[in-house]
């Protein structure tokens, strides 16, 4: 559906003539005339209007009753008083009304200061109160979940909490019970409203029936600091204010992007501020001494990675990832190209991407923007999970579908939390996307699809039917990919792009979700094996990516390892592999906040790392918007600004001086990254500028040629074993253990399986099973998902316990814990029953002897 | 005087039977309209100057015409949720004669291009769900319902759906939503449901009565039945009279008739020695009328003009052996009770009323409370999001009017009872 296009009208209100787009709802429209009307249950964010508060209530001429502002959509020649005496008496009853049942314990409720109801009290009430009946009353606070608290008595009944449940995560957990002045918000059954982005209603609550627990009585709005960050906990680089006492950041709260969160955060992004300030957080630097991490000063760290580095010199490779920002990419980069002579330096997992599948990628005509997800004819989530990967996309892929009419088409290997929103899903074997994506470009094209399809483990008629799907929706078509989708063959994605012409259309195109929060950014800043900065030529050809970093770690070819803000062990495939390449580097300098367990086994040096509310510097979003960290809190500890560490090392390894502020360094990489040219700090303030968007941007040629496709070889099922897929959960991250708001929400394994494969291997839901590729295990419980497609295990990657990332795969098997520990202990009892036999021998034979 | 169209064949014995219903003339319009445009039958309507019997009294042809021409999934909803207090007629009729609202949907259904039907019935109703059950298997099996009826090309498929016992579901947005499967609140207009209604498409809702009305028209002729009653009111009416009188019941009328002729003239009007003190014109949400009104031709406008409304076309009768207070707190109970609680003003001011009533009755009131109290109705007559929190707001609020006298009568010698206590 394309963008609506309103056109001007003139309308009137309190005397003012004020221009605004024909059919905004009154409410907004007012405010370009500086006059604000009270609302409480309006708000354009939850959708259509539901007029039920009737706090809005203005007289428009001609109109008979008094109108809704909130439902009312203006029109050119309106004329509107909202002071009218009409109107005030009613807006004045109104908020009498909503005080009758309203406790006046604003002194104590963490609302107080910043709360609606107190401002519209004092604004538009009568100032009088002549109800003097007994007040309704709940018990109270009660845990809506750990995280919320809701005080009935406060409650307003404005529906926002559950209009928010039903209409944007549509997760209808939330409802209003009895009727009448008797209702009150609550969950069926009393059960805890749990759900990835339960937070929001905290924010949306017009008064203090809805705080944050971990917030509550922790600040006044007066003894409080805001300050405009950038959550850095993924890709979606959602845009937050920060509440913060004495340096200290005690919320997070949303700021409004229409073209990045669309003014809501996920659970992760709201409570994990928490792992700011926890004593697991590591803020001094250390070294291992004698086989021991021990906390050191400065200089004996510096001291110690700089000649590490130096004997490392060209052997050394270097990894970035988490909340890096570019800056940190670009400072990383030069140390190893420039001072060490090593361009083996990757930001993402798996084999490298070739320099021109990078640049194909990046061509501004090919790019989505955010907002395209809710105007475009159909969008195709491809190989990622939303609500995983990128949380917030989840909200506005289903606002798209819901309130516009966007065609939802799925194909993953995983069963969807959108499958229900989609028009067609499809499933294809774990680790096939770029198949599948040549299937389909095949499908598209005309062309025969048979080899493709096998080798992407689908049916040729579900994927004629999701070609059908994506031919029919219309022109504008984006595809939301996990970039996990270019491993195999990056010009799949390229090829299917192409089949859907999708360079020449404005509202669709290609949005890649990294697997970490700045990927994209540090992928331009250089931080990749064949590119620097730009994805221009690196000043240093034959560079390793990530998976042959590790191969040569592992066999000695490197004896360096960089890692800043990543943990191939815990947040890479393969974890055996990497366990062996650090057991094995000399060397490994690590930035990091958390001791994860490739860190606490082999890191030799180590750095702590900033959280983003100490940062600055400007990080990149999966959709080319470059946007801008600033320093909203101070450092914890003995914390350093990460540049400046990087800064420090190159220059007493006597490279280059680097620029002596942050905002000099954000201008050198504006300068090094040609089409981040033309940007400024100042221009990019506190909404970030989208490059692809940018007159300079076209500095990447089009020349692409097509090679033909790689095809792996289809994936055979094995009699008595399950093909193995892999996902990490929105809830696998340090900052969630390390938050005790969240704590509770770290994952443990489990493996999903579809309830035919768990009969055929006789397991039970919930049963504790052992799964192995045959040489490596983990443990899990078992979980049935009507939706889990056969054939397949699925387990969780990057836990500190038992992740995925240590099996192999194609194939697993499954077995309970019980079988695994009897046979064991059927062997532990058939050789100490030998070795009784044999000291019986023996003692016989020493018996012999004596006599 | 009394008029019989609806019920002239009331009490025939098996009349919900669709043998014996045809044999009186069933069906015979619903014939008509297959042969006639959906225009023709539109036009009828609109000429018999047919208002809606339900409450709000809207013109039904203007109604059915609302609805937009097209191909679109429309749907006629039948509001059998009868919910207003003392109104009865739709039960009698839905119990007696069920093919005649059967006819009348299938005539509603031509007038509106529609071919999908429900009838939303009460939950208490059990017994008139039940016979109509009936009547629409045998109106299937007859082929006056289904696909392509009687050979024509008009289908009309009709479900009835019976409800939980709400007021509420009775106002026509909140019984979509209870329809739907959700809870039953109102929703906000516009979008009206001639446009956007049932699952979102263009919905015609009318009551009972309404719809069995229609094929009386079609029988006489719009305009025929135009001449029947008085202008602005054509046509008869259903009256449930209830409350104080010695004949309580339905009775047919012409529209136009004194006031008087019903309370007393049919329903005999209050027992020996008594007189009324006050009555409700129109269901309990029409502002009260006193023995002064009682000339008053009962039709739409001159009820509306004496400061009323015709409402559902019940009448109840509270004599001079009742409190007004009683009277006042009943309905502003129930009222309360039923309140969905969506919208403030109903929500809080349906609660403070009665909160305001019980310390009245409590002698702990004073008059100033009166005051507050009228005050309070006029902060939620208008301003609320249905009409439901004027249905208390205007009989309370007429009452404090015209009783002020007795409530403050009241507060008096409760205050010194209370003392004694």
């Amino acid at each position: 559906m394309p963008r609506p296009q309103p056109s001007e009208i003139t309308f009137s209100i309190d005397g003012r003539e004020v221009k605004a787009p024909e059919d905004m709802m009154l409410a907004d429209a007012a405010k370009l005339g500086d006059i604000e009307i009270p609302v409480f249950c309006y708000e354009p964010k939850l959708g259509p209007p539901v007029g039920a508060c009737r706090m809005c209530l203005v007289e428009i001429e001609g109109m008979p009753k008094l109108q809704t502002a909130c439902s009312t959509a203006v029109k050119d020649g309106m004329v509107v008083h909202t002071r009218s005496e009409r109107a005030r008496v009613a807006q004045e009853a109104v908020v009498e009304f909503l005080l009758i049942n309203h406790p006046l314990d604003c002194p104590v409720c963490d609302k107080g200061g910043e709360c609606p109801l107190q401002d519209i009290t004092f604004g538009w009430g009568g100032g009088k109160s002549r109800f003097i009946e007994p007040k309704r009353h709940f018990r109270k606070p009660l845990e809506l979940s750990p995280l919320i608290a809701i005080d009935r008595e406060r409650c307003i009944l404005c529906y926002r909490c559950v209009r928010y449940s039903q209409e944007i995560p549509e997760d209808y957990q939330l409802v209003l019970l009895e009727r009448g002045a008797e209702s009150f918000v609550g969950t069926f059954d009393g059960h805890p409203y749990v759900a990835p982005f339960s937070g929001n209603i905290v924010e949306l609550c017009p008064v203090g029936a809805l705080t944050s627990r971990p917030y509550r009585f922790r600040a006044r709005p007066w003894e409080i600091e805001d300050a405009g960050s950038i959550c850095t906990l993924c890709p979606a680089q959602c845009n937050t204010r920060l509440t913060v006492r004495d340096e200290r950041v005690l919320r997070v709260l949303d700021r409004n992007h229409p073209e990045v969160d669309d003014g809501w955060l996920c659970d992760k992004g709201r409570f994990a501020y928490q792992a700011m300030h926890v004593d697991e957080r590591i803020t001094s630097p250390m070294i291992r001494d004698g086989g021991v991490l021990r906390e050191v000063g400065w200089d004996r760290a510096l001291a110690e990675a700089v000649g590490a580095l130096r004997r490392g010199g060209s052997a050394t490779a270097a990894l970035a990832g988490g909340g890096a920002t570019n800056e940190e990419g670009l400072l990383l980069g030069r140390l190893l190209r420039e001072v060490l002579g090593s361009s083996h330096l990757d930001s993402r997992d798996g084999e490298a991407v070739s320099l021109p599948h990078w640049r194909a990628l990046a061509n501004p005509k090919l790019a989505a923007r955010v907002s395209d997800l809710e105007f475009a004819h159909a969008v195709l989530v491809l190989d990622c999970e939303p609500l995983d990967d990128m949380p917030i996309l989840d909200l506005r892929l289903r606002k798209g579908a819901r309130r516009n009419g966007v065609k939802l088409l799925i194909a993953t290997e995983r069963a969807s939390a959108l499958d229900s929103r989609a028009d067609a899903a499809i499933r294809f074997a774990p680790g096939r996307g770029a198949e599948l994506a040549w299937a389909l470009a095949a499908a598209l094209r005309g062309e025969p699809v048979d080899a493709a399809a096998q080798a992407a483990g689908i049916a040729t008629d579900d994927l004629h039917a999701l070609a059908d799907a994506l031919r029919d929706a219309g022109r504008e078509i984006v595809i939301l990919y996990g970039e996990r989708v270019l491993d195999g063959d990056p010009g799949a994605l390229l090829a299917l792009a192409d089949a859907l012409g999708l360079a020449e259309q404005d509202g669709g195109g290609l949005l890649g979700v990294p697997a970490v929060a700045n990927g994209r950014g540090l992928r331009e800043a250089g931080v990749t094996p064949n590119a620097g900065p730009g994805l221009g030529l690196p000043a240093l050809a034959g560079g390793h990516g990530a998976r042959e970093i590790a191969r040569r770690l592992a066999s000695g070819e490197l004896t360096a390892l960089y890692l800043l803000q990543v943990d191939p062990v815990l947040h890479y495939s393969d974890a055996e592999l990497w366990e062996r390449a650090l057991a094995r580097a000399t060397t490994v300098v690590a930035h990091a906040s958390f001791l994860t367990p490739g860190l606490r086994e082999h890191a030799t040096v180590i750095f702590p790392a900033e959280t983003s509310p100490e940062k600055e510097g400007t990080i990149t979003h999966p959709d080319g918007r470059v946007q801008r960290l600033r320093v909203a809190a101070a450092h914890a500890g003995d914390v350093r600004a990460e540049w400046r560490v990087l800064a420090e090392i190159i220059e007493r390894l006597g490279g280059a001086p680097t620029p002596p502020t942050a905002r000099a360094l954000s201008e050198a990489l504006f300068e090094d990254v040609p089409f981040y040219g033309g940007l400024t700090l100042d221009g990019l303030a506190g909404r970030g500028l989208r490059w692809p968007e940018l007159q300079v941007s076209n500095t990447l040629s089009d020349a692409y040629e097509e090679a033909e496709p790689k095809l792996r070889k289809p994936l055979r099922a094995a009699k008595g074993k399950l093909l193995v897929g892999t996902y990490r959960s929105i809830w696998a991250a340090p900052e969630v253990a390390a938050s005790p708001a969240l704590a509770f929400l770290t994952p443990r394994q489990r493996v999903e399986l579809a309830a035919a494969d768990a009969e055929a291997l006789e397991l039970r839901h919930d049963e504790a099973v052992v799964i192995s590729d045959g040489e490596r295990e983990v443990r899990a419980r078992v979980v049935l998902r009507a939706a889990a497609p056969a054939g397949t295990a699925f387990l969780e990657r990057e836990l500190e316990e038992d992740g995925a990332n240590v099996l192999r795969g194609p194939h697993v098997t499954i077995r309970t814990v019980a079988s695994v520990e009897a046979e064991a202990a059927a062997l532990i009892a058939a050789e100490e029953a030998r070795a009784a036999a044999e000291t019986e021998t023996l003692a016989q034979a020493e018996a012999e002897q004596v006599t | 005087m009394t008029q019989a169209l609806l019920f002239k064949d009331i009490d025939e014995p098996n009349l919900a039977d669709i043998a014996v219903y045809e044999r009186r003339g069933g069906y015979e319009q619903l014939r008509k309209v297959l042969s006639m445009s959906q225009d023709a039958v539109l036009s009828e309507l609109d000429a018999s100057g047919l208002r809606g019997r339900g409450g709000a009294g809207f013109p039904a042809g203007r109604k059915a015409s609302f609805l937009p021409k097209g191909d679109m999934d429309k749907y006629l909803v039948c509001n059998a949720d009868e919910s207003e207090p003392g109104t009865f007629k739709d039960r009698e009729l839905m119990q007696k004669c069920p093919h005649a609202l059967i006819e009348g949907i299938v005539i509603a259904a031509r007038a509106g291009g529609i071919n999908r039907a429900f009838i939303y019935i009460r939950g208490e109703y059990e017994e008139q769900a039940q016979i109509l059950d009936r009547a629409i298997a045998q109106a299937y099996d007859a082929g006056y319902l289904g696909e392509r009826i009687l050979g024509s090309d008009v289908s009309v498929s009709l479900v009835l759906h019976r409800g939980a016992g709400a007021y509420i579901c009775g106002e026509e947005t909140g019984l979509l939503d209870s329809l739907e499967g959700k809870r039953g609140n109102p929703r906000l207009k516009p979008p009206f449901p001639a446009i956007e209604g049932l699952y979102g498409g263009p919905t015609l809702i009318n009551n009972v009565e309404t719809l069995m009305t229609m094929p009386q028209i079609l029988r006489m002729g719009g305009n025929k039945y135009a001449e029947l009653g008085v202008s602005g009111s054509s046509g008869t009416k259903i009256v449930s009279v209830s409350g104080h009188v010695q004949r309580p019941g339905n009775y047919e009328i012409e529209l136009g008739i004194p006031s008087r002729e019903i309370i007393y003239g049919l329903a005999g009007g209050p027992p020996p020695g008594r007189s009324v003190k006050l009555w409700f014109p129109g269901g309990s949400s029409a502002p009260v009328l006193t023995a002064e009104d009682l000339d008053v031709p009962y039709d739409f406008d001159s009820l509306a003009k004496a400061g009323s409304m015709l409402g559902s076309g019940a009448i109840i009768v509270v004599d001079d052996s009742t409190p007004v207070l009683d009277v006042a707190l009943k309905t502003a109970r129930f009222y309360r009770h039923e309140s969905c609680g969506k919208c403030t003003p109903c929500r809080e001011g349906t609660n403070w009323t009665v909160k305001m009533l019980e310390r009245i009755e409590a002698g702990e009131a004073t008059p100033m409370d009166l005051d507050i109290m009228a005050s309070v109705q006029e902060q939620i007559i208008g301003n609320c999001l249905c009409v439901l929190g004027d249905a208390m707001a205007m009989p309370i609020g007429s009452m404090i009017a015209k009783f002020r006298g007795e409530f403050e009568k009241h507060m008096q010698r409760a205050q010194l009872t209370g003392a004694s206590a």
